[in-house]
């Protein structure tokens, strides 16, 4: 008894040294720049000329400079176009996708269908967007831009969902048609919170992925109802006055999500095993 | 009307507007001349911007530098993730707080990413340049030869965590008795790792592998942030190609052919993959 727990033990505490040295790694790699430019959020011009100072007298002009360049505003779009995206891209999806989940509608042709939506190249979708958004004279809008990260979450969120709603069990539903729930009542009040967590997972991953964009969001409104990412971009200059403007900038974007992403990493974990990664 | 096609009708009609009609559209401009400049002069020219594609050197030379951008940082993030993934399953404590912290680069928008290590490498102001410096190494990090590497190194740095997603809900959804079983026939862990746990995730690794590459073969912040395709034409990925192109350049209808032929080549590729994995299968 004793003596197998000993050979198990050492087999198994060089891995475990090695894992534990490799996160360790990988934690500073991580940690670094954002520590950096954290740093160079508070040097002044001179100071930025000196990258290795590490302890100086925190200046916070970088900051006050920065808020005033109207970065909130941006980022308040930038949540609202996530929000209106990810709304529409979650009651549309969840319903197609328990269609087709629960019916096989459109059998094979719209599951290939909606994975071959997310394969397609950005650059193939937004000429037309662009065109059209000067025909309607909404170019420079974020209606443009809510209308293209909407093809670019729906087909992700949709494919995510009909995982979820075919990994979840039928019998409380079958129950509740027997109880004499209409179908759709059955779906909204018994099939919907059984896929919770997968919903969940599905929205945040939208978000971050209209969030992040940069693409669409630059050539449809670049102007003065810029998102964040656009926003970001432009401090995108090397004068050192600039610099320190541009790490508070980045760090504006960087937080928020941060913290965000403490709250979500289980359930992402949890929702990807739970279903939304096969074919 | 039924209730599954009524379930399925919301979802159809914003298909069609926000995915079908821009694809179609976007085919149509690729047969004519449209710049955004003179619209008025738009001609029908059938397939002569897909000619014009083909014959341009840069078009080829950008899908070349996508191509090595992609296997280099794909082959790095699937090693590195998949070791990675296997320190945190078997990790005993913190578990919550490093699984956040390792996974937080992905969330980051990409533009800041790629400004943020435009600065930290940076031959004048960046740290690692400074620190490199001070142990004798001078090494300009987007120099000629040198710059799609350092693009690696970032592209790295933000989406390793997001293998590290996708193989970790991997590895926790394997089922747990051949694990013990190889354990009581006393199997080294390297010899488990091989034989049991690779093999079992074979459907996950490839399907992470995918993803990734299809991700990666969209890069574009990196470039716009940091090199605008420099030096020379040696970071010009097909997205930023096609952005100037299109955005730069105003040539709508040629930048719309350039993308269809990327998405042929794309989904032939995808298709050939899939082929073979279904050989593969059926094999076994």
């Amino acid at each position: 008894m004793t003596r197998s727990k000993i050979t198990i033990r050492k087999h198994f505490e060089p891995w475990h040294l090695a894992g534990n040295t490799l996160l360790v790694g990988a934690f500073i790699a991580v940690a670094a720049p954002f520590l950096w430019v954290f740093l160079g959020s508070f040097k002044t011009g001179t100071q930025l000329n000196n990258p290795t100072l590490i302890l100086f007298s925190p200046n916070l002009a970088n900051w006050t400079h920065v808020l005033e360049t109207g970065i909130l505003q941006a980022a308040f779009r930038s949540v609202i176009v996530g929000l209106i995206t990810v709304s529409i891209a979650i009651i549309v999806g969840s319903m197609g996708a328990y269609s087709i989940s629960r019916y096989k509608t459109g059998g094979s042709t719209a599951r290939f269908g909606i994975l071959t939506a997310q394969v397609l190249p950005p650059a193939i979708l937004v000429f037309p967007f662009l065109d059209l958004a000067y025909r309607m004279r909404v170019n420079g809008t974020l209606v443009s831009v809510v209308a293209a990260h909407i093809s670019l979450v729906l087909p992700v969120v949709t494919w995510f969902l009909i995982g979820f709603f075919d990994a979840a069990p039928k019998e409380v539903e079958e129950q509740a048609l027997v109880d004499g729930l209409d179908r759709f009542a059955a779906f909204r009040k018994v099939v919907l919170p059984q896929v919770a967590p997968g919903i969940g997972a599905s929205a945040i991953f939208g978000f971050v992925i209209s969030w992040n964009d940069l693409f669409y969001a630059l050539i449809l409104s670049p102007g003065n109802s810029a998102t964040l990412p656009v926003r970001i971009a432009g401090f995108n200059t090397f004068r050192g006055v600039e610099l320190g403007a541009m790490c508070a900038a980045i760090l504006v974007s960087v937080i928020p999500v941060l913290i965000a992403s403490f709250f979500i990493q289980r359930r992402l974990v949890q929702g990807i095993s739970g279903g939304a990664v096969k074919f | 009307m039924s209730f599954r096609a009524r379930m399925m009708i919301p979802l159809l009609v914003v298909f069609v507007a926000a995915i079908g009609y821009p694809l179609i559209s976007s085919f149509v401009l690729s047969l004519t001349n449209y710049r955004i400049t003179r619209r008025d002069e738009t001609k029908f020219v059938a397939f002569a911007q897909y000619q014009d594609v083909l014959q341009d050197h840069a078009y080829w030379s950008a899908l070349a530098v996508t191509g090595t951008f992609i296997v280099f940082a794909v082959v790095l993030e699937l090693s590195i993730g998949l070791m990675i993934a296997l320190a945190l399953q078997n990790q005993r404590r913190f578990r919550d707080f490093s699984r956040s912290f390792l996974l937080s680069p992905m969330f980051v928008t990409p533009i800041a990413v790629g400004l943020m290590f435009r600065f930290l490498l940076n031959q004048q102001l960046g740290a690692i340049p400074a620190i490199l410096e001070k142990v004798g190494i001078t090494y300009d990090f987007f120099g000629p030869g040198r710059a799609i590497y350092s693009m690696v190194v970032i592209d790295v740095w933000q989406w390793t965590p997001f293998m590290v997603l996708l193989l970790l809900a991997g590895l926790e959804s394997l089922s747990k008795q051949p694990f013990e079983a190889a354990k009581v026939d006393g199997a080294s862990p390297f010899y488990t790792f091989r034989r049991v746990t690779v093999p079992m995730l074979a459907p996950i690794l490839t399907v992470a592998v995918l993803i990734r590459s299809l991700d990666a073969s969209k890069v574009f912040e990196y470039v716009y942030a940091i090199t605008r395709g420099g030096p020379g034409t040696e970071t010009q990925t097909i997205q930023y190609f096609t952005y100037q192109t299109g955005i730069q350049f105003f040539r709508l209808g040629k930048a719309s052919a350039m993308s269809y032929l990327l998405l042929i080549m794309v989904i032939s590729l995808v298709i050939l993959l899939f082929k073979r994995i279904e050989k593969a299968r059926l094999v076994s």
